[in-house]
């Protein structure tokens, strides 16, 4: 008998009937006597009830246990119970390992002897793996507590503000020149119909003046490298054309430029200048050029923002700036864009004038919009006098664009129509719809109250919609009555569907996964809904998926909530179960660094410069096997699950 | 000369003839020869195109393997035979066919491996010949003719199928027009159906939908308007007797305006064959003497 041998325990749980109902546990426990080579084997009713873990834990001190195997349930629920259990009386905890004979087994068959025989092998096959586990230790590493949040609309303020108020400082990055996001060119927000930027604006400043808060705008992520705590990240802060320590946003230079081009802010509807403030309550509260517009930058003739400048603070000689920031956690809020209008072919290509989005209406509805507030129509300024408005343009529509329902639009639309009845009291409103969802807080009521207030809801969709002299014809079906509706409009708003707004390239850049769409993928879509796959990255707003005010706030807390979490101590603790490199055996193929998921795994050279090898980033390894499945020699062997204990594993299935 | 196989269908021999001989004419000039399958039968256009139901199929995927015998292009002109045409071999094709098709060669009692390509004329324009190239070919410019380019259904869609335009905003052959110094006009009825068959037992349904059309291109302020199909030709042309409202609005094959920029014989341009005479309208543009 060899001297290192294992002295292996195996309690056999009966989970009241779920697995005995199924499973003759005392054969089991005769079998495994017998043919095991094992020191005890025990049974219990309910081994991860608190007689049971103290049975485990005597029996281990009484037959000087050094592994153990409880057959119980599936490992996702109480392995870390078992793993306590034995760690409290001296064992490893990756000494224990947990035959799963109840989902695996006892759950999926009614046959008792088959059931008898299967739950042996299984119990059997952990055996031969316990005899070949390691004593493992948890590997720990430093963390950086600091945030880095990408993307200021509501999401990422809120995200920014809870983190912050914990007592850790947060980055609040902007690829605009202002915080604020879409939520600042909304005008009321549904179903309250309370003033959007009213209740934005003073977290937009709560932001800016709070201690642990560092704004960077008109800033990009150039790169990004590190890993779960200590992550690296340059920045790129867009040449702004004006020193922001001497601007104090009087707007002088804009009045004075020439040179006109169309406000992103007001989706095109108005014009801006080519030196420009995003909107009046801008935060910061500072001018930027936009070179490409601009007349001296790109002509060489003009300079007339900085005669007129009362503070010299216009720098033409200003560059792009790259920072390098040392963060722990990143938090992405890059919210959403709206479907472009080009891809709605049926609907005008975005070529008709008369026909909008929603986020132009909310311009055209908002008090700082074009028209000052006043509903008119973008073509000739007049009054419309009957609006339609489309839901589901884009969404629901698997054929044209995107297959999944945007959300927001029923309650958006019956807010723009309630609004738009408010402001043109003899106005028509009418809705087409497929459905109308309202499944939120107050939400059916609104619906109610849109109805009721006169707007009119046709059921069907909009085939075509096209223009007819001044008017714009809307096509469709009122599929309630079966008729085919001819509605001639003074305008028309598409409800278009919500899109990502991170690019693909982006996430490649963070190396982050997205769905068919582009939407962020979180770690579990139910239990860990503002995690990612990736270690450190934390999802917060419309970026992981269509989401209201309400909705995106409530996620925000909960991703500062996980880095609060993070952040809680200085140092982390991974899972030690992760791959490893044989050095003598590798040949520096790097097959497996391309399987590797997790990006844990680089080319490096031996210390002694002889070879080259494959080196594992400890804490980038999830442990998820592919590289050890993929060496082509066999150095790359996962920590308790070596090549050797699976061959022994199949053995004792077989045996 | 470079050969195309090209397949004229019935239509195109009878009713339509200047559809017909103003695209081998003019491909003529522009250095293509339309070759005619040597035999040929009817395309199929009355069954209908079902993916699960091949055996109407057969008449179409027999011309296709005809065409191999000339090149592994097979043009065609009228919208229905294109789409026909198209859409059979797309069909035969599909994984789930593997047992029909199987028993169709047997009944053909040949093999087919699908390589034939339908193309439409106005592809071959495009793609074969070229607009830019076009272009300096043009002897009588068509400057001043607004033309409204109507396509219909049955090119554009199924567009996944077909590919040949964007169903919503087709534009092949505007450029053409506009390679030949017309001008085209933007209308929002360019793949609306003209009523089609529906013709036959519901003239006022059809007559309603070729009318919306012609209205709109009238709103938009077009001369005349160019097809490629010859049913809508018939009813956009022949149905304005039937409307509540006189457009007197010329409609063309595209391949008569094509002739008559490239100065083909007038016998072939066929204008005589019209509904609505569209001579007094070439002649007032200085077109035609």
């Amino acid at each position: 008998m060899k001297s290192d041998k294992k002295r292996i325990g195996v309690f056999v749980c009966h989970c009241g009937i779920n697995i005995a109902g199924t499973v003759n546990i005392p054969e089991v426990v005769k079998r495994l006597k017998e043919q095991a080579d094992v020191i005890e084997v025990i049974d219990h009713q309910y081994c991860c009830s608190d007689p049971g873990q103290n049975l485990i834990k005597e029996t281990i001190k009484e037959k000087k246990l050094d592994s153990v195997v409880v057959a119980c349930c599936s490992p996702t629920l109480h392995e870390p119970t078992f793993r306590k259990t034995v760690s409290s009386v001296g064992i490893n905890p990756y000494n224990c390992e947990i035959a799963n004979i109840r989902e695996q087994c006892s759950w999926v068959t009614d046959d008792k002897e088959k059931a008898t025989d299967k739950a042996t092998k299984i119990i059997k096959t952990i055996i031969k793996k316990v005899e070949h586990d390691e004593p493992l230790t948890p590997i720990t590493i430093p963390v950086t507590r600091k945030a880095l949040v990408i993307g200021a609309g509501v999401a990422g303020i809120q995200t920014a503000l809870d983190i912050a108020t914990a007592g850790y400082p947060v980055i609040l990055l902007d690829k605009n020149p202002s915080i604020g996001g879409h939520m600042s060119q909304l005008s009321e927000t549904f179903p309250t119909l309370d003033c959007s930027q009213c209740i934005l604006t003073p977290k937009m400043v709560e932001a800016k003046q709070h201690p642990n808060i560092t704004l960077m705008t008109y800033s990009e992520i150039e790169s990004i490298s590190g890993y779960l705590g200590n992550f690296k990240v340059k920045v790129r802060q867009k040449a702004k054309y004006v020193d922001w320590d001497k601007c104090t946003g009087c707007d002088v230079c804009v009045d004075k430029c020439p040179k006109k081009t169309p406000d992103e802010f007001n989706h095109g509807l108005t014009q801006r200048k080519a030196i420009y403030k995003m909107f009046p309550q801008a935060v910061p509260n500072r001018v930027v050029i936009d070179a490409p517009n601009c007349l001296y930058l790109e002509k060489g003739a003009c300079r007339l923002c900085e005669k007129h400048c009362p503070f010299g603070a216009i720098k033409f000689d200003d560059q792009d700036q790259i920072t390098e920031l040392e963060v722990g956690a990143l938090v992405m809020a890059t919210g959403y864009e709206l479907l472009d209008k080009q891809m709605l072919g049926s609907y005008g290509f975005g070529k008709l004038k008369n026909v909008v989005d929603g986020l132009q209406f909310e311009r055209i509805l908002s008090a700082s919009g074009p028209f000052m507030g006043e509903v008119k129509r973008p073509s000739d300024g007049k009054i419309p006098e009957k609006v339609v408005f489309v839901q589901c343009a884009g969404s629901r529509d698997p054929e044209n664009a995107m297959a999944y329902c945007s959300k927001i639009c029923c309650m958006y639309t019956a807010k723009q129509a309630i609004l738009y009845k408010h402001r043109v009291h003899h106005g028509e409103p009418i809705i087409f719809y497929i459905d109308v969802r309202t499944g939120g807080k107050g939400f059916e009521e609104f619906y109610k109250r849109a109805t009721d207030e006169g707007v009119l809801y046709i059921r069907g969709k909009v085939s075509k919609i096209f223009e007819k002299g001044d008017k714009v014809i809307v096509w469709g079906a009122d599929t309630l009555t079966g008729k085919k509706i001819e509605v001639e409009a003074d305008l028309v708003v598409l409800s278009t569907a919500m899109k990502p707004a991170a690019t693909k390239e982006f996430a490649q850049l963070l190396k982050l996964t997205q769905d068919e769409y582009g939407w962020f993928t979180e770690a579990h879509p139910k239990l860990r809904p503002v995690e990612t796959l990736a270690g450190g990255f934390f999802l917060a707003g419309a970026c992981q998926g269509p989401k209201d005010i309400p909705e995106a706030v409530a996620q925000s807390s909960g991703a500062a909530s996980k880095v609060i979490g993070l952040f809680t101590s200085d140092t982390l603790e991974h899972l030690p179960v992760i791959a490893g490199v044989n050095e003598d055996m590798c040949s520096g193929c790097g097959i497996c660094i391309d399987v590797c998921p997790y990006k844990a795994r680089e080319l490096v050279t031996t210390e002694d410069g002889k070879k080259r090898t494959v080196k594992v980033i400890e804490v980038l390894c999830e442990g998820c096997g592919a590289c050890s499945a993929a060496c082509p020699v066999g150095a790359a062997q996962q920590k308790n699950f070596k090549d050797q204990q699976i061959q022994d594993m199949v053995k004792g299935g077989l045996e | 000369m470079k050969q195309i196989a090209y397949y004229p269908g019935c239509t195109l021999y009878t009713k339509s003839k200047n559809l017909d001989l103003c695209a081998r004419e003019t491909a003529q000039i522009l250095g293509v020869e339309l070759k005619e399958l040597e035999t040929w039968n009817c395309c199929g256009a009355i069954y209908s195109t079902v993916q699960d139901d091949l055996a109407n199929q057969v008449a179409p995927i027999r011309n296709l393997i005809e065409a191999q015998k000339i090149s592994n292009k097979l043009v065609t002109l009228c919208a229905a035979c294109y789409n026909v045409l198209k859409r059979s071999n797309h069909n035969l094709f599909l994984p789930e066919n593997d047992i029909y098709r199987r028993r169709m060669m047997n009944f053909l009692d040949t093999e087919y491996d699908g390589k034939t390509e339908t193309v439409h004329y106005l592809e071959v324009l495009k793609n074969d010949i070229g607009f830019e190239n076009l272009k300096t070919k043009v002897k009588t410019n068509l400057d001043g003719l607004k033309v409204a380019s109507y396509y219909g259904c049955l090119m554009l869609r199924p567009s996944d199928e077909l590919n040949f335009d964007d169903p919503d905003n087709p534009t092949m052959m505007d450029d053409m027009f506009a390679a030949l110094g017309a001008e085209p006009v933007e209308f929002p009825f360019k793949g609306e159906c003209c009523g089609g068959y529906v013709l036959v037992d519901k003239p006022d349904v059809a007559t309603r939908c070729s009318q919306t059309i012609l209205e709109s291109i009238v709103d938009a302020g077009a001369d005349c308007v160019a097809t490629t199909c010859p049913l809508c030709q018939y009813n956009i042309d022949n149905q304005q007797k039937l409307m509540s409202k006189q457009f007197n609005l010329p409609v063309f094959y595209f391949t008569q305006l094509l002739g008559l920029a490239l100065n083909v014989d007038q016998k072939i341009l066929n204008l005589d064959n019209h509904y609505i005479d569209p001579k007094p309208l070439l002649k007032q543009k200085g077109l035609l003497k």
